[in-house]
């Protein structure tokens, strides 16, 4: 804790420690700060006023402060960056103030309706895989509305065939028997012919003989 | 902190801390009650929580079923942001995705803001607007809020029985245990405030040496930097709360 940070402006930010009090009178050109020789007296009440960091960032603190040259300690006279005061308490107050604000416009409302939207997707897969089975069950019923009127259209088609395969053999039946009558008819009227012939050819016959008689027997 | 004072310490040898103005530490004060506040900080602070609470009115205010534009972004950051807590904090993330996505939405804001609005256009009457991580204020106000949230992630979870787990494998453990609460809020607020200002830092002296091209590079790396360093204090503090809630075995 020998050396600090100072927490407020119008102070330097680093004071040496007791121990080395040689070096600060070789900081030149302190026109500016007419106040640095008096802390080194007057360190214990500054100290009530000062923060604290861990062994570790004291120790890193301390070596910048004590191998840095004069030109660097004015700076970080100008430079405080670890100057601690009100703005870390009001940073927390808005921090919070912001985190309540963006969970009451942004993470609760979009988060749940996020949350449903997944839902309501979840609950609409789950109907479309229900309806498959029903589209299976409609697949059977086409399927045996099918096998049906294939059975049936073949029995139809059987039917048909036989019927006209029947109508086929009558009509069949009906033609062979003109074609046996008109054969008879026309064999009868052959043998009337054959007969009618023979019997015209019997007279030539007694003619022709009388004719033959007449011409080889001499008269 | 080591590589800021060495490169404060090379402007101030070649004399260019004058010359190219850069202003380390200056701040501009505000006196309210006796007390001192640094008004920079203040003031674009103010700006990063309007432009969050703003953009994230008008992308929710009437959430559809098919999200558009805006909507579709803050969407995918909740998506983010839930995945970080969930993985940091396990199956109870719920409760703390609004420390976890705050703690990241707003040091990213404000990381980008110190980079990408143009602050300097704006003067103040000393030292200058810029990221407000850049103040260790910032950084130490979100780490100690950090730490109080983890405290009390581990206390409402179990109780008193919360305070086994610093003798918890052995009891010679427990100094190093008990350190480990300072050095948690330590290294969060020190490792912000050193990344952001370093970053500007280094973009401001590169612009005053070679106003052009050159600079664009590293500013591109420094919103790298930026979006990694809102990442890693976020997916810290998930993780620190997570431990302190996790039963021990």
């Amino acid at each position: 804790m020998a050396n600090s940070i100072m927490a407020s402006s119008s102070k330097p930010l680093i004071f040496l420690s007791s121990n080395q009090p040689t070096r600060l009178p070789q900081i030149p050109k302190f026109s500016k700060l007419p106040q640095i020789p008096k802390p080194i007296s007057s360190s214990s009440d500054l100290r009530t006023k000062t923060l604290s960091f861990s062994s570790a960032t004291v120790k890193s603190l301390a070596l910048i402060a004590a191998f840095a040259p004069p030109s660097m300690a004015e700076a970080m006279e100008k430079a405080q960056l670890f100057d601690f005061n009100l703005t870390l308490p009001i940073i927390v107050v808005e921090f919070l103030f912001l985190m309540f604000a963006l969970d009451k416009v942004y993470y609760s409302p979009l988060g749940n309706f996020m949350d449903q939207r997944d839902a309501s997707i979840k609950e609409k897969l789950a109907s479309v895989k229900d309806t498959s089975a029903e589209v299976k069950e409609l697949d059977d019923k086409a399927a045996a509305i099918m096998r049906a009127s294939r059975a049936e259209i073949a029995a139809a088609l059987n039917k048909m065939k036989k019927e006209t395969q029947v109508e086929v053999e009558e009509k069949l039946a009906e033609g062979r028997k003109k074609l046996e009558v008109e054969l008879k008819e026309a064999l009868v009227s052959l043998e009337k012919q054959k007969e009618e012939t023979i019997k015209a050819l019997d007279s030539q016959i007694a003619s022709l003989s009388e004719d033959i008689v007449k011409k080889v027997l001499p008269s | 902190m080591n590589v800021l004072s060495c490169s404060i310490n090379t402007l101030i040898k070649e004399g260019l801390y004058e010359i190219s103005g850069v202003e380390v530490g200056q701040h501009f004060y505000w006196q309210i009650g006796g007390f001192q506040v640094h008004a920079q900080v203040l003031i674009t602070s103010w700006v990063v929580i309007a432009i969050l609470l703003g953009s994230a009115v008008l992308a929710v205010r009437n959430p559809q079923t098919i999200p558009t534009d805006g909507q579709n972004f803050f969407e995918f950051v909740l998506e983010f942001i839930r995945d970080v807590s969930q993985t940091q904090i396990g199956e109870e993330y719920g409760p703390w995705v609004p420390f976890i996505g705050t703690l990241f939405l707003f040091i990213f804001v404000s990381n980008w803001s110190g980079a990408l609005l143009p602050w300097k256009i704006i003067q103040l009457p000393q030292g200058e607007l810029a990221a407000p991580t850049n103040d260790i204020n910032t950084t130490v106000a979100l780490a100690l809020l950090t730490s109080v949230a983890y405290f009390y992630a581990g206390l409402s979870k179990k109780g008193l029985g919360y305070f086994s787990k610093y003798i918890q494998p052995t009891p010679i453990l427990l100094p190093i245990n008990i350190l480990e609460d300072f050095t948690k809020p330590l290294s969060l607020s020190f490792r912000l405030f050193g990344n952001i200002l370093a970053d500007e830092l280094v973009v401001v002296v590169l612009v005053s040496l070679v106003p052009l091209v050159v600079p664009i590079p590293v500013m591109f790396l420094g919103l790298f930097t930026s979006g990694i360093q809102a990442l890693i204090f976020a997916t810290l503090a998930a993780a620190y709360i997570g431990e302190s809630m996790e039963g021990h075995h």
